[in-house]
């Protein structure tokens, strides 16, 4: 019974998510609110609990936020088929989209008044991401020790040739080895 | 070949972001390691990425994979950046409960967090380098005043990021031609 409701899903979450695809601005929380609204409020198929989990799962696991929190619930509504749906779902219309601005690009960059109009879009980039920063701040960075672990991060960034990809590794190792030693400090 | 640089390329960027902005140093690292893209290419598609539907990552794989190698090389580098998706994420659906609880996981977590933080403090300060270079004392007074303009806008005056950029344009235009 339950395997034929999920068969009838895996295409409404589809062109569900085509549509969030459409209109994901702004990073991961747009997608959060829209699954909420749809299946939350409207459908009722998962409950508020759930997306929560849904986001704070999306959010730990590497990747993009988006389509992982898009797979989580696409599995949850109906398996497998629900999953590849909603990731293909939600990927698509930016690619679509991005293709046809990337030809754009390509053909009006060089063009004066787009040149100066992008200059003024750059020199607004680093305020976008200072202000992204900002908030993250307030969340990731608890304690001295995670302040120092990002000092370390931005100038093993800025000063040495280690590549990112590293650093996050070594930040894994050090969030291991501290919260090891923290238990062990706590025990005695 | 190409194809596969650039998804191994994304996948490896994949592997190492979480979420959103913390993608950006690795992107940036990655495309000018590879000659994909110059500093100032990464800083436009940052903003045509906040100002086009969809994650930043996608938004990304897209752009560098058509530019360098067309219509396959777009699908190639987002397929790249999907891969933990597909396979960490579709793992943690099945076995959810016991994600959700995973200490090893959370403690991870811990480290990589700040370590996100500082490197997207190192790429705001390396993007500042070339997106405020100019001719008047090595910088540029327009770009200067425009991002003091829209860290103001967005910062005090809580506009959205969308509304920022199209104020930025505007600016630009008007302040560029002097």
């Amino acid at each position: 019974m339950r395997k034929k409701a999920e068969k009838g899903r895996v295409l409404s979450i589809f062109l569900t998510f085509l549509k969030f695809g459409c209109f994901t601005f702004g990073g991961g929380w747009s997608i959060v609110s829209q699954i909420q609204k749809e299946y939350v409020e409207d459908k009722h198929w998962i409950t508020d609990e759930e997306l929560l989990d849904f986001t704070s799962v999306g959010r730990s696991v590497p990747g993009l936020m988006i389509s992982n929190a898009s797979v989580l619930f696409g599995y949850h509504a109906a398996g497998f088929g629900g999953a590849l749906a909603a990731l293909a779902g939600i990927c698509l219309p930016p690619i679509v989209i991005m293709y046809g601005v990337t030809f754009v690009y390509n053909l009006v960059h060089d063009n004066l008044y787009i040149a100066r109009a992008m200059m003024g879009v750059r020199a607004a980039v680093v305020p976008i991401i200072l202000c992204a920063l900002l908030k993250l701040t307030k969340s990731a960075l608890k304690d001295w020790l995670c302040w120092l672990v990002a000092l370390g991060a931005a100038a093993l960034s800025l000063f040495t040739g280690l590549s990112n990809i590293l650093i996050v590794v070594l930040g894994a190792a050090a969030g291991l080895l501290a919260m090891e030693v923290k238990t062990r400090h706590d025990l005695h | 070949m190409i194809y596969i640089e650039l998804f191994v390329s994304f996948l490896l960027i994949g592997f190492t972001s979480f979420g959103g902005m913390s993608m950006i140093p690795l992107i940036n690292a990655e495309m000018l390691s590879h000659g994909w893209m110059t500093a100032t290419e990464v800083s436009d598609i940052v903003a045509i990425a906040e100002m086009t539907p969809g994650p930043l990552g996608i938004n990304c794989a897209t752009f560098a994979g058509a530019r360098v190698a067309g219509i396959p090389g777009a699908l190639c580098a987002s397929l790249g950046v999907l891969a933990p998706t597909l396979t960490l994420c579709m793992l943690a659906a099945v076995f959810l409960n016991k994600f959700k609880e995973s200490r090893l996981l959370q403690n991870a977590l811990y480290g990589i967090r700040p370590v996100c933080i500082g490197m997207i403090a190192a790429v705001i300060i390396q993007l500042s380098l070339t997106n405020y270079a100019g001719s008047l004392f090595g910088v540029s007074w327009q770009a200067i005043l425009i991002g003091l303009a829209s860290f103001a806008v967005l910062y005090f005056g809580k506009w959205s990021v969308s509304k920022t950029i199209l104020l930025s344009a505007g600016l630009g235009l008007i302040l560029g031609g002097l």
